[in-house]
């Protein structure tokens, strides 16, 4: 069985390395910015699938002292062919040379039959003086690819694609921080093109990660969903004593109430996270802060995530027909659509009374049952306003894009803005219709899985029209 | 390893709660694993039951279940004293010479309707004792009992039912075998021996064919008729015990056999409506997924670097008005920033492009007597290539020389590299000088 394909990462400190190794990795806790000079060891990120390792990337230190080892290698040298030896010879003469630590960790895996991906930040100007590590690099003989990165707004790529074509093989732009997955993938086809035998490998890995993906969307879409029926289905209950005061109740109830929204929405945000890998997080919602005006009760939120009274009653309409639908498939078309027709004006009547004020009609208190022992059992939700569903959806879906289309390298803070609502156009019309169901007859409890299927198959459908709306904004800015 | 459904849906639903705590790539690990162990032996993937074996080493939550148990016991217990009592009751209570047989077949007739009334209800999924087992009801802790509250609550219910049944039709027996005991029929309504025998044969409809001796014939009928207000014996007291066997035989085809029957479709109602919960919990989908889907590991799990602390920033000296020499490090900055900085001194250039005998020229040519200035750019860190100039300039000037790093940025996040670094260098003559603003430099981030 041959190795797997190795590749180091090498380059000038503080050039993006590390960035690099994050994004492909999809490990947000490689440090992006880890200080040059302090005692660095090379990292290996393995590439496995079910423990069978396709290929391995070795995040190095950078080069500190290029210009010494550039001179030693001259100075040792007799040949061109010697020149791999002669690279050898020096890492076994430092070995234990704390100057040159870094340049023996840097060059020991690619000695031992490592691919380079040289890394440079296009968005400095090209500068000779990079030249003594792309001329070490050369001297090893091994098969390279050189990666422009850019870490700042500037704009020299051209300088150096002209200046990293003479040393390396291929030379490819990659943007650690912003580049959409696609690119990652094409990427590391590119490194396949390096030697014959890894081409294989590489592309077996390109379709795992692209499956992989496909897989978290559907688990993340699944998790919003569950999500979405719990906080659709929660209600506070406490006891009603005869001589309690009902408004105090009704206060202390719906203020829990609300905590234990915003904690599973909280939990929702941590979940899809950590299903993407990124633990190192900071994420600015506008719902942590949890301030009046700010949250997910407020009428900001609403504006921005809610839907409008039209759009409420003709969705209402048209879930309250699918439902009457049923009847008159029952009746076997007896009923001559009566059942339809009655079906969407309850639904549009119903949507319009509850889909008026947002706060106020979240849920009230309801008196149940005597208890044993005196009193009522009193309950506050689940709640009633079918705004809420969209509010909670919204948000989920964009914190959900945002956190997919985050590469790891990224280190600004994750900032959940309300969005422009207009993501249901997307919504082809009998999914609206579905998803207004769906959000109205949510699963009471977790085997319920009639309902529990109808919510996911809307929230997977809500997901497409949403990442198909994101893209058309991105296309379009 | 358990094979009841009701038990698989309860162990089930309990890992699946266990798990919600574990990572995502932890479950997927784990369970793609298991599956590929089986792949391997060319195995389908394990079923939920091996599943459950080997993530749960056997573990079984009873509690929840224990519970149950204990009400069916209870229920056992209490159907079979009442079947006793009421039983006794019957025989004792309904008179002293004459049994009416009316109303035994209307205790039967009570007995058939409420374990009808008991399937039905369960088969509805109605629960109008919800809320005696509400909160802190038998099901705490496993939610998915909740679910199965209706199909339980009726085979306890029919157990108790049946323990009614039985107990009743052996205490009937008993009083037979020990007592004289003498049945008669009586009704207010106005009905005919005929038509009171063509009720007590329809009746008998299911064993008249070979057990006729349990089917009253229309004499003993007619004979055993009798009236509350009515005195005198009866016409032939051995002719009234006459009615036993039919009476056995009612209870044990109306009564016992129908809570039987009940209780065997309350378990079977049991066992699918568990497997039916099984089958559409989330959790199932969700681990056939992880079996089937490969497990892709990015190295996503190294652990993370631990931020460096920067030292506490030291006073920084603008570039001294006696600046003897200034070095443009690895290029940077030009000559209008140099000049505008120190006035008209030396510049002189190392690192970067510049070769190691260049460095060695600049340091000889500099002014090691008067403070010595290095210009570099603070977004490049510095690199051991410049910490070597340093020990070579410190050794070449002596360690009087103020050697002074005059950094270009932006901003001040650039210069905490900076401040490890001359940290580290422990050099009391060297010294950071507050960022210059690299305005003519290009090669800003």
């Amino acid at each position: 069985m041959t190795a797997p394909p190795r590749f180091a990462v090498v380059g000038h400190p503080n050039k993006g390395k590390s960035s690099i190794v994050a994004t492909l990795a999809q490990n947000d806790g490689i440090a992006i910015a880890l200080e040059p000079g302090t005692t660095r060891d090379s990292h290996r990120y393995p590439l496995s699938v079910d423990g069978h390792v396709l290929y391995e990337l070795i995040d190095t230190p950078g080069f500190q002292r290029p210009r010494r080892v550039l001179a030693w290698l001259q100075a040792h040298s007799a040949s061109a062919s010697d020149r791999p030896e002669t690279v050898r010879a020096f890492v076994t003469q430092h070995r234990d040379d704390p100057r040159f630590h870094d340049e023996c960790e840097l060059l020991t895996p690619i000695l031992e039959g490592a691919g380079i991906l040289y890394v440079v930040d296009g968005a400095v100007p090209y500068s000779p003086e990079q030249e003594a590590e792309m001329e070490i690099l050369r001297w090893t003989g091994r098969p390279s690819l050189a990666l422009i990165n850019r870490i700042g707004d500037g704009d020299h790529l051209a300088d150096w694609r002209a200046a990293l074509g003479q040393y390396f093989q291929i030379v490819r732009d990659f943007d650690a921080v912003n580049a959409p997955f696609d690119t990652h993938l094409s990427l590391l086809r590119g490194f396949g093109q390096l030697a014959p035998d890894w081409e294989g490998p590489l592309e077996e890995a390109a379709n795992h990660l692209r499956d992989q993906r496909h897989h978290r969307q559907h688990r993340a879409l699944a998790l919003i969903a569950e999500a979405l029926a719990d906080m659709l289905t929660h209600a506070e209950s406490a006891r009603f004593g005869e001589h309690d005061n009902r408004d105090a109740l009704e206060h202390d109830l719906a203020r829990r109430w609300r905590d234990r929204q915003r904690q599973r929405e909280q939990s929702l945000r941590r979940d899809v996270e950590a299903l993407y890998r990124h633990r190192h997080l900071h994420r600015r919602e506008q719902a942590l802060d949890w301030e009046p005006g700010q949250d997910l009760f407020s009428d900001q939120a609403r504006r921005a995530w809610g839907v409008s009274r039209t759009y409420l009653a003709t969705a209402g309409f048209g879930a309250g027909a699918l439902g009457g639908a049923g009847i008159d498939a029952l009746a076997a078309g007896h009923s001559l659509g009566t059942g339809a027709l009655i079906g969407g004006v309850l639904g549009a009547a119903g949507s319009l009374y509850y889909g008026g004020k947002y706060a106020d009609k979240l849920g009230a208190l309801k008196l149940l049952a005597p208890l044993a022992g005196g009193g009522r059992r009193a309950e506050f939700g689940p709640v009633r306003d079918p705004q809420f569903g969209y509010v909670v959806l919204g948000r989920a879906l964009e914190h959900w894009f945002q956190v997919s289309h985050r590469n790891h390298a990224g280190r600004a803070p994750l900032t959940l803005d309300h969005g422009d609502r207009h993501w249901l156009e997307q919504l082809p019309r009998a999914d609206r219709q579905r998803l207004q169901k769906a959000l109205q007859n949510p699963p009471r409890h977790p085997s319920d899985g009639k309902r529990r299927q109808a919510l996911e198959q809307a929230v997977e459908n809500a997901g497409g029209a949403f990442l198909q709306w994101r893209s058309g904004n991105e296309d379009s800015e | 390893m358990s094979s009841s459904p009701l038990r698989l849906l309860l162990d089930f639903d309990a890992q699946y709660r266990r798990d919600r705590d574990q990572t995502p790539a932890f479950l997927h690990r784990r369970d793609r694993r298991l599956a590929l162990v089986r792949e391997q032996a060319g195995a389908t993937p394990p079923s939920l039951a091996e599943w459950l074996h080997a993530v749960g080493n056997g573990r079984h939550d009873t509690t929840s279940l224990r519970r149950w148990r204990r009400l069916n016991g209870g229920l056992l217990l209490a159907g079979g004293v009442l079947g006793v009592l009421t039983m006794l009751g019957l025989l004792y209570v309904t008179g002293p010479a004459r049994i009416n047989v009316t109303l035994f077949l209307a205790l039967v007739l009570m007995q058939l309707l409420l374990a009808l009334a008991t399937t039905g209800q369960a088969l509805v999924g109605w629960r109008p004792w919800g809320g005696l087992l509400g909160r802190g009801g038998p099901e705490q802790g496993a939610p998915a009992l909740r679910q199965l509250q209706p199909q339980l609550a009726a085979r306890a219910a029919q157990t108790g039912g049946l323990a009614f049944a039985v107990t009743a039709l052996l205490t009937l027996l008993a009083q037979i075998l020990v007592r004289d005991l003498a049945f008669g029929w009586s009704t207010t309504l106005q009905t005919s021996a005929p038509a009171y025998h063509r009720l007590v044969e329809t009746l008998a409809w299911p064993w008249r064919g070979w057990l006729p001796g349990a089917v009253p014939g229309l004499e003993l009928v007619a004979q055993s008729r009798y009236f509350r207000l009515e005195s005198g014996a009866p016409a032939d007291p051995a002719l009234l015990g006459g009615w036993w066997p039919f009476l056995v035989m009612t209870w044990l085809t109306y009564v016992v056999m129908p809570r039987l029957a009940l209780l065997l479709l309350a378990q079977a109602h049991l066992r699918r409506r568990a497997r039916r919960l099984l089958r559409d919990h989330p959790g199932v989908a969700a681990l056939r997924e992880r079996f089937a889907t490969p497990w892709v590991d990015s190295g996503d799990e190294a652990p993370a670097a631990t931020p460096l602390t920067t030292p506490a920033a030291a006073p920084a000296p603008p570039p001294p008005a006696d600046t003897g020499t200034l070095i443009r490090w690895a290029g940077a900055g030009d000559g209008d920033l140099v000049r505008h900085l120190v006035g008209e001194v030396p510049i002189l250039d190392a690192g970067g492009a510049a070769t190691l005998e260049q460095d060695r020229d600049t340091l000889n040519r500099a002014d090691g007597g008067r403070p010595v200035v290095i210009l570099v750019r603070a977004w490049e860190p510095p690199t051991g290539d410049l910490a070597d100039f340093l020990d070579d300039a410190r050794a070449h000037w002596g360690p009087a020389t103020p050697i002074l790093l005059q950094p270009l940025a932006t901003d001040d996040q650039a210069l905490a590299p900076w401040q490890r670094f001359l940290a580290r260098r422990q050099d009391p003559a060297l010294q950071l000088c507050p960022p210059l603003a690299p305005d003519r430099e290009a090669a800003t981030p």
